[in-house]
């Protein structure tokens, strides 16, 4: 109950940042937005490619945008705590009597909520720029479910290095490495398209499998990547098991903050 | 105030080799604009093999050979913002009123920051021409295409760094020059500079076609695919002069009015 | 068992090499003020945040409100309240956002939560500006909304962590009579500062820590007496210096003080400046200024750790 409490409050403190800062919300509203219309864009031929899964590029590219906001959106939350720690902030939090958990799950579901607004804002400007979705309530469901299992992934990412490092080192990593994660993977074209080393790196990365989870709604009907239990559950298991790793690394470390 | 002009080339080579050093001993700055470039070049080889035989792509053996041109104007649009945010930096930190203290030309100030980012331009358009050498991947129109090319990377970074000057002078700020950064990737994805201007579409490929970044790359793309000819040696080298001259008219007058400010 | 609110033993804290609390006994009593001084890096911020559950000790134990640190941590959150400096609160909240946050963090019933949080406002003077952002805020204003912060759940024991580092001298004294307050409705309270003017005026007892250990400890008015006599401040040219020196050195035992200023702790007191003043005439000593200071804790500062605290004064960052 009381948990409940203070992973409510600590979600709402977070989102009212959205409003208090809006210059702060901005960037991680339009760097999807602009992923989506500059790739599609300059990648327009690349759905002409024999056996590529859609006709549309910018149904490739729409759920890329939201996945790589949704990444970096998470590690986001990485970035406010390292000034809440270097403020003094974080020690009043600790200081409470509230579980550990709360401190963590309050400011993921502030993030998340951002998250599922950054989402829903960014299918609705993809829709009127030509997105098509094939996979009806479902396939969008998929892309929701992507988009906050890969936020909450960042978060807990983001979270365990700012408990690390406790300053702006934490922060580049946070952003290096999402950035890696995310563009080693079926990113730009689906895996049967690439070749060489980027083929061997993609396969085994887990980006890979929730990019296509993300997509399941997206693609022709007839590729094997539409909508089905086949398509789905590598995504599920990749978020589930990355999900549950992100936040004990983050729990782990809030908890060697007194250390 | 008269100055000789023999004073006015001393504190010019003072100056920029204070901005050229000041480039190269940040490795954290420096790298990212040389490495990223090259893993997206790496990662495009990957990524678009099966697309260079598309309707629209050009004759080449590699994807690797399209995205020479795109690969070194991406390396420079992106390093240039870095030396102006030094320049922004110093405005912050009050070294530049210590040099306008000093009797230093005032040109001499803004020229000296830009030579530093132009030497490094030219600097990561020759790494990039080496780095994609041991991958087959050469300039057909031989020794002239290279210096063109190296030079090409020298004078758009001056120009870029003119812009990026505005507004540095303009705002004093080093984040609002950072914050340029994503107008910049925008203007650069929507130019030939990933893939050919025949394969865009719609509206992409009317803006594509009135951006100048495309011709600047299919100048060099021309170079370095087809050899040498009248057509890729202007856009390689006449575009960028042109965008130069009118970026550091721009600075220039920025530069005085934030002298009539003082 | 002892029942103190306070109980630290032996409680040491190493970083590396370095050993910022070097193994502190330490009981503050029901009820009391107790003041704990010491310069930056001295280890009073290190010992308060064992003490308030912030940092694991390396070796030792403390038990606070009845409860251990490290075993019982949560027992010992739920009946502390801190005060904490003036930048840990998020400037984007309002001062009764960040009142309901603090209230939902330490479980207090939402039907109770509106009334405790404008109670608190309304006895830190905070009530008008209750929903204008932190950012609005004074200094002042943001050192007594922390200090509402840190009575949201009414604390048996209450850490000030240098509660008025910074604040100009109308705030200061408002804060003081606030925590003088607190402590006559029961609450004790443990106060870090580096004002020897602020644990006088406020502190029953005290305790000086320098390089991790404690060195004195006591009532204000016990530790002057230890040191004893007054001390006579002299200044004199820079030529009469050593000879000065010399003369004082009849009159007692030469003090650490401030560069440029001769110290000599006067044996006997007051009475016998009109000798010395006599001597260094015989001297040929020329007495640019002269004056007689009677003990003050700055004085129990430099006996025991032979350097001076006052002066760092300006420096507002904390230890």
């Amino acid at each position: 109950m009381s948990t409940t409490r203070s992973v409510g409050i600590l979600a709402t403190r977070s989102v009212r940042t959205i409003q208090r800062l809006p210059s702060a919300f901005f960037p991680a509203l339009a760097m999807p937005i602009f992923n989506m219309v500059v790739f599609a864009g300059t990648f327009f031929a690349v759905t002409k490619i024999p056996n590529f899964p859609t006709d549309r590029s910018i149904n490739w590219y729409m759920p890329l945008g939201i996945m790589m906001g949704s990444a970096f959106g998470g590690v986001g939350l990485g970035f406010t705590t390292i000034r809440d720690i270097q403020t003094g902030f974080y020690d009043r939090l600790r200081m409470a009597p509230t579980s550990r958990i709360s401190l963590i799950l309050g400011p993921l579901v502030g993030t998340l909520v951002r998250i599922a607004l950054m989402t829903t804002l960014v299918i609705v400007i993809g829709i009127a720029l030509g997105v098509r979705f094939t996979g009806g309530v479902l396939g969008v469901l998929c892309l929701y479910v992507s988009a906050l299992g890969i936020a909450t992934m960042g978060a807990g990412w983001g979270l365990g290095l700012a408990f690390k490092f406790k300053d702006m080192r934490g922060a580049a990593i946070m952003q290096l490495s999402i950035f890696l994660v995310m563009f080693l993977s079926s990113a730009q074209v689906p895996l049967d398209v690439m070749s060489g080393w980027l083929h061997a790196v993609a396969r085994v990365n887990p980006a890979t499998n929730i990019l296509r989870l993300a997509r399941v709604g997206l693609v022709n009907e007839a590729n094997a990547d539409h909508l089905s239990w086949n398509s789905v559950w590598g995504g599920v298991v990749a978020i589930v098991v990355m999900c549950a790793l992100s936040l004990v690394f983050a729990l782990r470390n809030l908890r060697k903050l007194s250390n | 105030m008269r100055r000789k002009p023999a004073d006015v080339l001393r504190q010019f080579v003072a100056l920029s080799r204070r901005s050229t050093l000041a480039i190269f001993r940040q490795p954290a700055l420096v790298g990212p604009s040389l490495i990223f470039p090259l893993f997206f070049a790496a990662l495009g080889s990957s990524s678009f093999s099966r697309a260079i035989s598309l309707p629209g792509f050009p004759e080449v053996d590699s994807y690797l050979q399209f995205t020479l041109a795109g690969t070194v104007i991406q390396g420079v649009l992106f390093g240039s913002v870095t030396g102006a945010a030094a320049l922004a930096t110093d405005i912050e930190e009050g070294f530049f009123d210590r040099l306008l203290a000093a009797p230093t030309s005032r040109t001499s100030i803004l020229f000296g920051r830009l030579a530093g980012s132009a030497v490094f331009g030219a600097m990561q358009a020759l790494v990039f021409l080496l780095a994609l050498l041991p991958f087959g991947v050469t300039v057909e129109a031989g020794v002239l295409g290279y210096v063109s090319i190296v030079v090409a990377g020298f004078v758009i970074a001056f120009a870029v760094g003119a812009l990026m000057s505005v507004v540095a002078l303009k705002t004093g700020s080093a984040e609002a020059v950072q914050g340029t950064f994503p107008v910049l990737f925008i203007l650069l994805f929507l130019s030939s500079a990933f893939f050919p201007r025949e394969t865009m579409s719609g509206a992409y490929r009317r803006v594509a076609d009135f951006n100048p970044i495309s011709y600047m790359v299919e100048g060099q793309r021309s170079l370095s695919l087809d050899g040498i000819s009248l057509v890729a040696m202007s856009q390689t080298l006449v575009i960028p002069l042109t965008l130069a001259v009118l970026t550091t008219m721009l600075a220039l007058r920025q530069l005085s009015v934030r002298l009539a400010a003082r | 068992m002892n029942s103190a609110p306070i109980i630290a033993e032996q409680l040491a804290r190493h970083f590396g090499e370095v050993k910022a609390v070097d193994g502190i006994n330490l009981t503050v009593n029901q009820g009391e003020i107790f003041g704990f001084l010491g310069p930056n890096g001295a280890g009073k911020s290190t010992a308060v945040r064992m003490l308030t559950t912030l940092l694991r000790p390396t070796s030792g134990t403390a038990r606070v409100a009845g409860f251990d640190v490290v075993k019982q941590a949560d027992e010992v959150r739920r009946n502390i309240g801190v005060a904490l400096q003036d930048s840990a609160i998020d400037p984007l909240m309002t001062g009764f956002e960040l009142l309901e946050l603090q209230a939902v963090l330490y479980g207090i019933p939402s039907n109770k939560m509106k009334q405790r949080a404008e109670d608190l406002l309304e006895r830190v003077g905070l009530t008008a500006a209750a929903d204008r952002r932190v950012s609005t805020y004074s200094g002042g204003m943001r050192r007594r909304l922390d200090l509402a912060l840190s009575l949201i759940h009414a604390p048996v024991v209450l850490f000030l962590d240098e509660p008025t580092t910074g604040l100009d001298p109308m705030s200061r004294l408002t804060l003081w009579e606030e925590v003088r307050r607190l402590n006559r409705e029961g609450t004790t309270v443990m106060l870090t500062t580096q004002y020897l003017e602020e644990a006088d005026q406020l502190a029953d007892r005290i305790a000086i820590i320098d390089h991790g250990r404690i060195v004195r400890e006591g009532k204000p008015s016990d530790l002057k007496r230890t040191v004893g006599d007054p001390t006579l401040l002299i200044n004199v040219s820079r030529q009469h210096s050593d000879a000065a020196k010399a003369v004082l050195a009849r009159f007692g035992d030469m003090r650490p003080t401030a560069e440029g200023t001769l110290g000599v702790g006067l044996k006997g007191g007051a009475e016998r400046v009109a000798e010395v003043v006599r001597a260094l005439d015989e001297a040929k000593i020329v007495v640019e200024h002269l004056e007689l200071n009677q003990p003050s804790l700055d004085d129990v500062f430099a006996e025991a750790t032979g350097h001076r605290l006052e002066g760092a004064d300006n420096a507002p960052q904390a230890g």
